[in-house]
């Protein structure tokens, strides 16, 4: 079922691309082929290949419970708000809070997980930032 | 000679100071990142490839530090087999069958420590064939035109497809989508803008590091949170580490044999340590026949096999990186990324205009295997101890490194949201049954391919036929028809059991 579903994304993607590299607007071309052939190509074998998924799918036994879903859902929240988080709190405070409910999410204790985290983000923030001199940004708090 | 000249000059890139720091820190955190199970080879190269760029190495260090990490994982992936009969990598999963019993009978020093010689042996067997072919093949390569170029890439892609993955058609659509991917950006020929959804962060293509990170190692954090379990793995003793003179006698024919099952294995493009160790494991296991009922209850020649055979392909996948352009793993595909980051392009030419980066590297993995032969031995209690590490202290560390290198690479926070993105749908497609190899392997090896191909078509004016023109094309195009056909030719000729 999911490799049906999966497999008719992907046919649908495959038009889609066709469609775009057929429209691409080629003012000048040295060559035969130009840009349009190779996604022009690739789309079709794609296309290929869905059909052929949708007419004998895999076996897929994937059936996550709820709290398995649940907990999926919250490490896909959790790393967009890290994201969201990670130039405008600064690294400090982001990885702080992040790694906190992460630390959580794997079944450690809240005040344990928050020591561990705020240890983490300090120290990891003056080697990073001095010893490894990458650009860490220090977020809006701390005048970055 | 010349041979020999070049590999001089390798040992005085690798022995600079700074390059021997890199590949000892390379094979210590390569050691520590296969020894934790989840993070395997791919992840660890991928986590530290941002920051090595970032931190401005030369090419040939920061290759020197990832090919590190690699090699070292492949040492570092039988620790876990052996004491807690969790594969630390995908390489390691044949070491579980006869090194964790060994463990349980209170042998686990002495897996270990032949473990280790057996890993070293297959290393260096399969460096010295490198010494000896990569002259041979980046000649050969030198013979090679466009349409030769796009024969090899298209026969890389069918070994990936019927020997990789759960099912030809699914590798064939992930190489494909990791070629879509790499046409995303402004057409060099043209200067037509493909696919870039008006976004401007996707002008210059999608970022290579960007894709790596989210499909390997954000998918990898989603795959921990769902197999979390409460962290009780009991280590078993492991009891004194010691080689022993009669082990080695009596797996030196073993460690041998699997060296060069698993260099031929990790030269084929896209077939990595996880097969090598397989095929040598199931090859000594006929060879034993009559003698074999040992096998998977703790037989040194179980334990020795597949370790050699998943260094020396770890090994054997770097000829036709370097030679060819063509990786011959999924970790291999990403440090050709780097290269290619790097505006290095690997082929014949890199032999001869930058010997420093190809010969560079090969001594490294000399010195590097003698280092982790050490690491391995009397420093092996460490790497134990750190594998009760607890999961819950790993993920932030993990999350953490991911995000600050990718951020800092061009300090926007727009790579961190689609690096998010493609981790969940790499996750989706590992719970599909797809593997990421392929995705990688088409992406880093898209743009070169199509440049070949439309190269050979304006050399023949628009005529197909050039891809069958000359001798090499003809016979790559023979190969790649065989590996197609060939597995299922087999495997319908093979008499039911």
């Amino acid at each position: 079922m999911f490799d049906r579903l999966f497999a008719g994304a992907l046919l649908g993607l495959s038009g889609l691309i066709a469609w775009t590299a057929y429209h691409f607007e080629v003012a000048f071309q040295y060559e035969p082929l130009g840009p349009k052939a190779f996604p022009l190509i690739l789309s079709a074998v794609l296309a290929v290949c869905s059909v052929w998924l949708i007419i004998k799918p895999s076996a897929n036994k994937w059936a996550p419970t709820g709290a398995v879903l649940i907990k999926l859902i919250s490490g896909v929240l959790l790393m967009t708000g890290y994201a969201f988080l990670f130039e405008k709190a600064g690294f400090i405070i982001s990885t702080a809070i992040v790694g906190t409910v992460f630390c959580v999410l794997f079944g450690e204790q809240t005040k344990r997980a928050v020591l561990y985290s705020v240890t983490l983000s300090v120290v990891s923030y003056f080697i990073l930032k001095h010893v490894l001199q990458l650009n860490v940004p220090t977020g809006m708090l701390f005048g970055g | 000679m010349e041979t020999l000249d070049f590999l001089a000059t390798g040992f005085s890139v690798a022995l600079a100071p700074m390059n021997l720091a890199l590949v000892l820190i390379g094979c210590f955190v390569g050691t520590l990142i296969g020894s934790l199970p989840g993070i395997g080879p791919i992840n660890g190269v991928a986590i530290l490839l941002p920051l090595a760029y970032a931190m401005g190495f030369p090419p040939e260090s920061a290759l020197i530090l990832l090919a590190g990490v690699y090699y070292g994982a492949e040492y570092g992936g039988r620790i876990s087999s052996i004491l807690l009969n969790v594969p630390g990598d995908a390489g390691a999963i044949m070491t579980t069958l006869d090194g964790y019993p060994m463990s349980q009978k209170g042998e686990g020093g002495r897996a270990l420590a032949l473990s280790a010689v057996a890993s070293f042996a297959g290393s260096i067997g399969a460096l010295i064939l490198i010494v000896l072919f990569a002259p041979l093949l980046s000649e050969l390569a030198l013979k090679f035109g466009p349409s030769e170029f796009v024969w090899l890439m298209a026969f890389a892609f069918t070994c990936l497809a019927t020997m990789v993955g759960s099912r030809p058609l699914k590798t064939t659509v992930g190489v494909i989508i990791g070629l879509l991917l790499a046409t995303v950006g402004v057409d060099s020929g043209t200067g037509v803008l493909r696919f870039t959804m008006d976004i401007p962060n996707f002008f210059d293509g999608v970022d290579f590091l960007v894709v790596v990170i989210g499909m390997f190692a954000i998918s990898e954090v989603l795959i921990l949170l769902e197999n979390w379990l409460k962290n009780d793995m009991k280590l078993t003793p492991v009891g004194k580490s010691f080689v022993s003179m009669s082990d080695l006698i009596a797996v030196k024919w073993v460690v041998l044999r699997s060296t060069l099952i698993g260099f031929v294995i990790g030269v084929l493009p896209g077939t990595g340590a996880s097969i090598g160790s397989a095929v040598a494991y199931g090859t000594e296991k006929r060879f034993a026949e009559g003698n074999d009922d040992q096998f998977g209850k703790g037989d040194i020649r179980g334990l020795a096999a597949p370790e050699a055979a998943n260094n020396a392909s770890a090994a054997g996948s770097m000829l036709p990186m370097l030679t060819l352009g063509i990786p011959g793993s999924g970790t291999t595909a990403i440090l050709l990324g780097a290269l290619l980051m790097f505006n290095i392009t690997p082929g014949p030419l890199l032999f001869e205009q930058q010997p420093e980066i190809a010969w560079g590297l090969i001594a490294s993995m000399f010195v590097g295997n003698i280092a982790l032969l050490v690491m391995n031995l009397p420093l092996i209690g460490m790497f134990v101890r750190l594998l009760s590490i607890k999961q819950s202290y790993l993920v932030p560390i993990i999350v953490m490194l991911t995000f600050i290198g990718i951020y800092s690479i061009h300090g926007d926070s727009f790579d961190l949201y689609f690096m998010v993105l493609l981790g969940v749908f790499a996750f989706i497609l590992r719970k599909l049954g797809f593997s990421l190899a392929p995705v990688i392997l088409g992406l880093v090896l898209g743009g070169v391919l199509e440049e070949n191909l439309r190269r050979a078509l304006s050399i023949s004016g628009g005529e197909w036929g050039i891809l069958f023109n000359g001798p090499i094309s003809i016979s790559l195009a023979v190969a790649t028809l065989v590996a197609a056909t060939g597995p299922f030719i087999y495997k319908a000729l093979k008499p039911k059991q």
